[in-house]
C-alpha cells in the first residue's frame, strides 16, 4: 500500500465541528481560497476511493472534479441551512457531502460503461511491460483489482468505503444513502463474494 | 486458512492473505493542477438553474382542492335532489328545515303538535285543518264516517267563505256611501240604509238556500254511492263543484260583451255548457233583484245579481 491508498478517516475528520460551516459560507460567498482549501483537504480521499471503485485515474479525477463543482453549486444552500453558530451548524460534515456525491457519481459512471461496453475490467496496467523489479507488484496490484472489479457496484462501494477508507457503518450507509441495516447486509454480501472471487482465484493458502 | 469453513461475510482481518492481497491495489495521487482546473472550471460554470415553481406543498393542496371540489359538487345535487323531491320518491326522509333547526337548537318545532301524518295521509278530502278532524280519512272515501267527515270539513270551509263574503259586502256598502258622501251626492238615509241591507241579507240566504239545496242532492248521491260500496275521490267530490262555479264567471264574461257578441257566444258555446249558463241563469232569476248601477236592459238578470253582490256562488 502506497501513501496515497492512507485511509481516508483522518482527513474525514480533522475539522472542527462549525469548521465546515464556515467554510461552507465562504463557498456561498464565492471565495475561490475556500474551494481550494476542500480540494486540499478531501481531494485525495475523495479520489482515493472513487479510482477504487472505478478502476480508473482520469475517470476518477472527473468524478472527483464534479463533486467540487457540485459543491460549490450548492454552497448557498448549504450555508443557509447550516449558519454559522447555530446547532445545525455544529453538524455539517462537508466531508460526509461529498463522500455521499463521489459515491453516488462512481455507481452512475459504472452503470453507464456497463450500459455501453461489453462488461470486460478495465485492466490498463497489464497492457504495458514492468521491469522485472516492478512485475510482482504489478500482479499483486491487478489480483486486487480484479477482486474488486468483480464486485458489483454497491458492493464495491460498500468494500471500499469500509475497508480502505475505513468509514464505520453508520457513515458508509449515510454516503451510499442507505440505512444501517440495508448496508450491513450489502457490506455482508460483498465480503462473501469478495472471498469466493479470491478462493476461485485460486490464491487462498 | 479455509474460506468455506468462515463465515464468509465476516470482516476482513487485517494482515490476513486476503487483506494482504487487497493492501497492494495502489492507487495513484491527483494529478498535478487539479486544483487550478477545478477552479478554472467553477470560473466558468453556469450558474445552476433555479428553483421549480410548483413547489411540493402544491401537491397536497391540489388532492385538497380536489376534495373540496367533491364534497361541494355532491352537496349541490343532493341539495337539488332535495328540494326537487327526488330524494322522496326513492322513500329517502329528508327532514324539514323545521326539524333541523329545532334538532339544533334543542327546542320544538312549531308545527310538531300537528299532526302531519294525518294531513299528508288524506289527500282526497277538502283542505281543512287536519287539527279538527275527529275522524281519519286514510285513502278514498269509501265509509259513511269518512263522507261524514269530508262534508263536516267543507261546511266549515264554506262557513268561512260566507262569512268573508258577507263583510266584504258590508265593506262596499259603506265604502259606496262614503264615496257618495264625499262627492256631495245623496247618501241614503239610516232607515233606506237599513232596508238596504235587509234585502241584501235575504237575496244572500236564498242563494245560499239554493246552494245547500243542490249541495243537498248532491251530497245525497255521494252517500248512495258509499253506501252502495262504491270510493269517491277527491276529484270526485270536489271536480263537479268546480263545473258549476266557472258558470258565474263565464255570466260575468258574457256580460262584459256587446249584446250581439253575446248572443254569438251563447250561440257557439257547446249544447251542455250553454245548458249549464242557462240553469245558473234561471237561478239567479227566480231569487230577487239586488239593486245595482247602471246595467244594460238586455243583459241577463244573472249578470244584475252577480254585479250587485260581487260575490261567487259557493260551491
Amino acid at each position: 500500500m502506497n501513501a496515497s491508498s492512507e485511509p481516508l478517516t483522518s482527513a474525514l475528520r480533522i475539522a472542527d465541528p462549525g469548521d465546515d460551516a464556515a467554510l461552507a459560507a465562504r463557498l456561498a460567498a464565492r471565495d475561490p481560497a475556500a474551494l481550494r482549501e476542500v480540494i486540499a483537504c478531501h481531494g485525495a480521499a475523495l479520489h482515493r476511493a472513487c479510482y477504487r471503485m472505478t478502476g480508473d485515474g482520469h475517470e476518477a479525477e472527473d468524478i472527483v472534479q464534479e463533486a467540487c463543482l457540485r459543491l460549490w453549486d450548492q454552497a448557498p444552500k448549504i450555508a443557509a441551512r447550516h449558519p454559522i453558530g447555530s446547532q445545525a451548524a455544529a453538524t455539517l460534515r462537508l466531508g460526509g457531502w461529498l463522500q455521499r456525491v463521489v459515491t453516488n457519481l462512481a455507481i452512475d459512471c459504472l452503470r453507464r460503461t456497463r450500459r455501453l461496453s461489453d462488461g470486460e475490467v478495465p485492466d490498463s496496467a497489464d497492457d504495458t511491460p514492468l521491469a522485472d523489479t516492478l512485475i510482482e507488484a504489478g500482479e499483486r496490484d491487478g489480483t486486487a483489482r480484479a477482486l474488486i472489479m468483480a464486485l458489483p457496484e454497491r458492493q464495491r462501494a460498500a468494500i471500499v468505503l469500509t475497508y480502505y477508507e475505513e468509514l464505520p457503518n453508520a457513515e458508509a450507509a449515510e454516503a451510499m444513502d442507505m440505512n444501517i441495516k440495508a448496508f450491513e447486509s450489502l457490506l455482508h454480501r460483498a465480503r462473501a463474494a469478495l472471498r469466493q472471487a479470491w478462493t476461485a482465484q485460486g490464491d487462498a493458502p | 486458512m479455509s474460506v468455506s469453513e468462515q463465515d464468509q461475510g465476516a470482516p476482513v482481518i487485517p494482515g490476513s492473505p486476503l487483506a494482504r492481497v487487497l493492501d497492494d491495489y495502489a492507487v495513484p495521487g491527483l494529478s498535478a493542477g487539479f486544483a487550478d482546473r477545478v477552479l478554472a472550471a467553477a470560473e466558468v460554470r453556469p450558474a445552476p438553474l433555479p428553483e421549480l415553481r410548483q413547489q411540493r406543498r402544491w401537491r397536497g393542496w391540489r388532492l385538497g382542492r380536489g376534495i373540496a371540489l367533491g364534497i361541494a359538487s355532491f352537496g349541490a345535487l343532493a341539495t337539488a335532489a332535495a328540494a326537487t323531491g327526488l330524494l322522496q320518491q326513492f322513500d329517502i326522509p329528508v327532514p324539514s328545515a323545521e326539524k333541523v333547526w329545532a334538532s339544533i337548537t334543542g327546542k320544538p318545532p312549531a308545527r310538531a303538535a300537528a299532526p302531519a301524518p294525518v294531513i299528508a295521509a288524506a289527500p282526497d278530502t277538502a283542505s281543512e285543518p287536519a287539527s279538527l278532524a275527529q275522524v281519519e280519512i286514510v285513502g278514498p272515501v269509501d265509509t259513511p264516517e269518512e263522507l261524514s267527515e269530508a262534508f263536516r270539513r267543507i261546511d266549515e270551509v264554506r262557513a268561512g267563505r260566507y262569512a268573508t263574503r258577507r263583510e266584504n259586502i258590508t265593506q262596499r256598502i259603506d265604502n259606496a256611501i262614503a264615496q257618495r258622501r264625499a262627492a256631495g251626492l245623496p247618501v241614503p238615509t239610516p232607515e233606506e240604509e237599513a232596508a238596504f241591507r235587509q234585502r241584501v241579507e235575504e237575496a244572500q240566504a236564498r242563494r245560499q238556500q239554493l246552494a245547500d239545496e243542490r249541495l243537498a242532492a248532491r251530497r245525497a248521491e255521494m252517500e248512495r254511492k258509499v253506501a252502495n260500496g262504491e270510493a269517491l275521490t277527491r276529484k270526485g267530490i270536489v271536480q263537479p263543484l268546480r263545473d258549476d262555479a266557472r258558470a258565474p264567471e263565464r255570466l260575468r264574461q258574457l256580460r262584459r260583451m256587446s249584446p250581439e257578441q253575446r248572443r254569438e257566444a251563447l250561440r257557439q258555446l257547446p249544447p251542455e255548457e250553454r245548458r249549464v249558463l242557462m240553469e245558473e241563469y234561471r237561478a239567479r232569476r227566480q231569487g230577487p233583484a239586488v239593486p245595482t248601477p247602471a246595467v244594460p236592459a238586455d243583459s241577463p238578470p244573472a249578470e244584475q245579481e252577480g254585479a250587485g253582490t260581487g260575490t261567487r256562488d259557493p260551491r
